[in-house]
């Protein structure tokens, strides 16, 4: 991959989590999609004015849990029926019922790791370099008192002049550029 | 930082993050009336209709196990809101001071409930429905064996089960569990209003003194609830098959309870939510949380009562199977899999939606949905022990079983009107408890 160059987005810095919701929220307004918020604490608002709370993440937890259930069931059915039929009391060798708690069992389990799995792979970790750390203001803020908004540089919407001049009219501390 | 950016950031003090009133007025809404006068509506138009069955022998027979069916429905919602209030009690949270009024209002519900037992306690209506009333001592047991009116293990097992089954402990059950239960009933009650009254309210040394006094009884008053239901769903649904023995069984109908009193529970929120004072008090975050908690007893209900199945179908012994084998075969496989599908299928699948969760309208339809299970359920374990239904259900010649909708629909439409009458009789909101605070908060507050 060639290494990326140019600009990665603008980050404007606010003191106040309510300065950075009114702003997300404008932001979206104003059509920008590709953006992101970053904050020391889970701010709920700005997760809704992200439009944040669709993500695929529940759907992979579905699917891993049906395919959880599907292989548990079958796996048994084909140990039971034709890998090494085993004659238990008389019963049939496809006895379903005593197959649902392992399926069961399954299910959990592979929800559980495809949901987790699944929010890794969909938040794109592990991630060993992010640009928006070659913003000083960012290093000291984002974990400790500072609320920041970033728009990125890759939304079609995106240009750096207008961009600037959209965040600046939310009278943020700072704007900086973020290189990649 | 520097003074700059302290400069920017003094005040941000949003309009719509500050705490939302309380409404004006916590009574519970006037249109209450208006529902219980159409529930009065229901319970005498179904009583009316029930009347048919009393002409035919079948009718009659069904009309009393039908009655039984409505009963365990109604102790269900009083014992079970009896319960579940003590379980908020001792595990705290904002759903608990949502649904505590509600809950109240159960179980105030339970003098009513004891009165409505009396009925079967009478063995000239009471042998229609036990065998062991029927035959109430070892000579007439011994007898009706002889004559081959019942099988040799009913007889043995009835006559190894007398001390606990027969008409006069019977009372003396009756007697004690709803003694125990309307003391519980009272005490909580009692307290929860005098809570209210107390002069200190709104202070830290109110909220701790009557949180522990609560937590105190509440503790071993669990405890002692899940003994006398054991003996109750024992002695009044269990017993009717008097062979048949479960370990689980108490646990079983517990959980049963949990899932019946959740769903009303909400409902009854979500329904009192299109006015104040609940508009103002049931928030989505606390909607959802509820949502989750039923559907965790969705699931407990479906483990345990698999799991009870599970284990008598790997054991596969003589004296255990028949009675699954009397819900399964005849007919019995549709009803059996419909209460699987009502019971878990369909609430399971439809609670792992978040979105669900979160509506209102939805959340109406599915705890009704939810309610309806649970009277297929009680269907599914009544009827097939008796010995004309066992392993043979039918409409044809048997009339008389639609009695199962009519009576338990008039029972129920009337212990409704009577839950209603109690929710008007109190505030919906317990005020002097420190989670009030918390559900007056604008949702998503940081």
């Amino acid at each position: 991959m060639p290494p990326r160059e140019g600009i990665y987005g603008l980050l404007a810095e606010f003191n106040t989590p309510g300065e950075l919701v009114h702003a997300t929220e404008q932001a979206h307004q104003a059509g920008y999609r590709r953006m992101e918020c970053y904050t020391p604490y889970p701010v709920e608002e700005a997760a809704a004015a992200l439009r944040f709370h669709k993500t695929r993440v529940p759907l992979l937890c579905l699917l891993g849990g049906i395919i959880g259930l599907i292989t548990a069931f079958l796996m048994q059915t084909w140990i039971s029926v034709w890998s090494y039929p085993l004659n238990i009391a008389g019963r049939p060798l496809f006895s379903w019922p005593a197959f649902i708690i392992p399926a069961y069992e399954w299910t959990i389990l592979f929800a559980g790791l495809s949901t987790a799995f699944g929010m890794f792979a969909l938040n794109g970790l592990p991630q060993l370099y992010h640009p928006l750390f070659n913003a000083p203001n960012f290093r000291n803020g984002a974990t400790t008192d500072k609320f920041f908004l970033c728009l990125e540089a890759h939304d079609p919407r995106f240009s750096i002049i207008e961009a600037r001049s959209f965040l600046e009219r939310f009278a943020p501390i700072s704007v900086v550029e973020v290189k990649h | 930082m520097s003074s700059a950016h302290e400069n920017h950031g003094g005040i941000s003090t949003h309009g719509h993050n500050g705490p939302r009133a309380l409404p004006a007025s916590l009574n519970a809404p006037s249109e209450l009336l208006a529902w219980r006068t159409r529930a009065l509506m229901i319970a005498a138009a179904f009583a009316l209709l029930s009347l048919f069955f009393a002409f035919t022998h079948e009718g009659r027979n069904h009309i009393l196990r039908a009655y039984l069916m409505g009963y365990m429905t109604c102790f269900n919602f009083a014992g079970g809101g009896l319960v579940v209030l003590m379980l908020q009690y001792v595990t705290g949270g904002k759903w608990g001071l949502l649904l505590r009024r509600p809950l109240e209002a159960m179980t105030r519900t339970l003098p009513l409930v004891a009165l409505m037992y009396i009925p079967i306690l009478i063995p000239t209506l009471g042998k229609h429905l036990y065998q062991w009333i029927r035959y109430p001592d070892a000579a007439s047991t011994n007898n009706a064996l002889a004559q081959g009116l019942i099988t040799k293990e009913q007889a043995i097992t009835a006559n190894f089960k007398r001390p606990m089954l027969n008409p006069y402990s019977m009372i003396v059950e009756y007697c004690i569990i709803f003694a125990v239960l309307l003391t519980l009933m009272y005490l909580l009650n009692k307290w929860s209003l005098n809570r209210d009254a107390d002069t200190l309210r709104g202070t830290e040394l109110s909220y701790e003194r009557w949180r522990t006094r609560f937590e105190n009884l509440s503790g071993p008053g669990i405890l002692i609830y899940v003994v006398m239901l054991t003996i109750g769903a024992i002695v009044w649904i269990k017993s009717l098959d008097v062979t048949w023995y479960s370990s689980i069984w108490g646990l079983q109908f517990l959980v049963a309870q949990g899932y019946a009193v959740l769903a009303l529970g909400i409902l009854t929120v979500i329904l009192l939510s299109r006015y104040e004072p609940l508009k103002t008090l049931l928030r989505t975050t606390e909607q959802h949380d509820l949502g989750k908690f039923l559907f965790a007893f969705v699931m407990l209900n479906i483990y345990l009562t698999f799991a009870e199945f599970l284990i008598i179908w790997s054991g596969n012994l003589p004296d255990e199977i028949p009675w699954y084998l009397s819900r399964i075969h005849g007919g019995w496989w549709t009803i059996c899999t419909l209460d699987f599908v009502c019971h878990w299928l369909v609430p399971f699948c439809l609670l792992l939606s978040r979105d669900l969760k979160r509506s209102k309208q939805k959340m109406i339809w599915i705890t009704c949905f939810m309610l309806f299970a649970r009277c297929v359920d009680m269907f599914w374990l009544i009827e097939p022990n008796f010995s004309d239904a066992a392993g043979n259900l039918h409409i044809a010649g048997n009339i008389g079983i639609l009695a199962y909708i009519t009576v338990p629909a008039t029972v129920i439409a009337l212990w409704a009107a009577y839950y209603m009458t109690q929710l008007l009789e109190r505030p919906l909101v317990n005020v002097n408890d420190p989670h009030l605070e918390e559900m007056m908060e604008p949702e998503h507050a940081h």
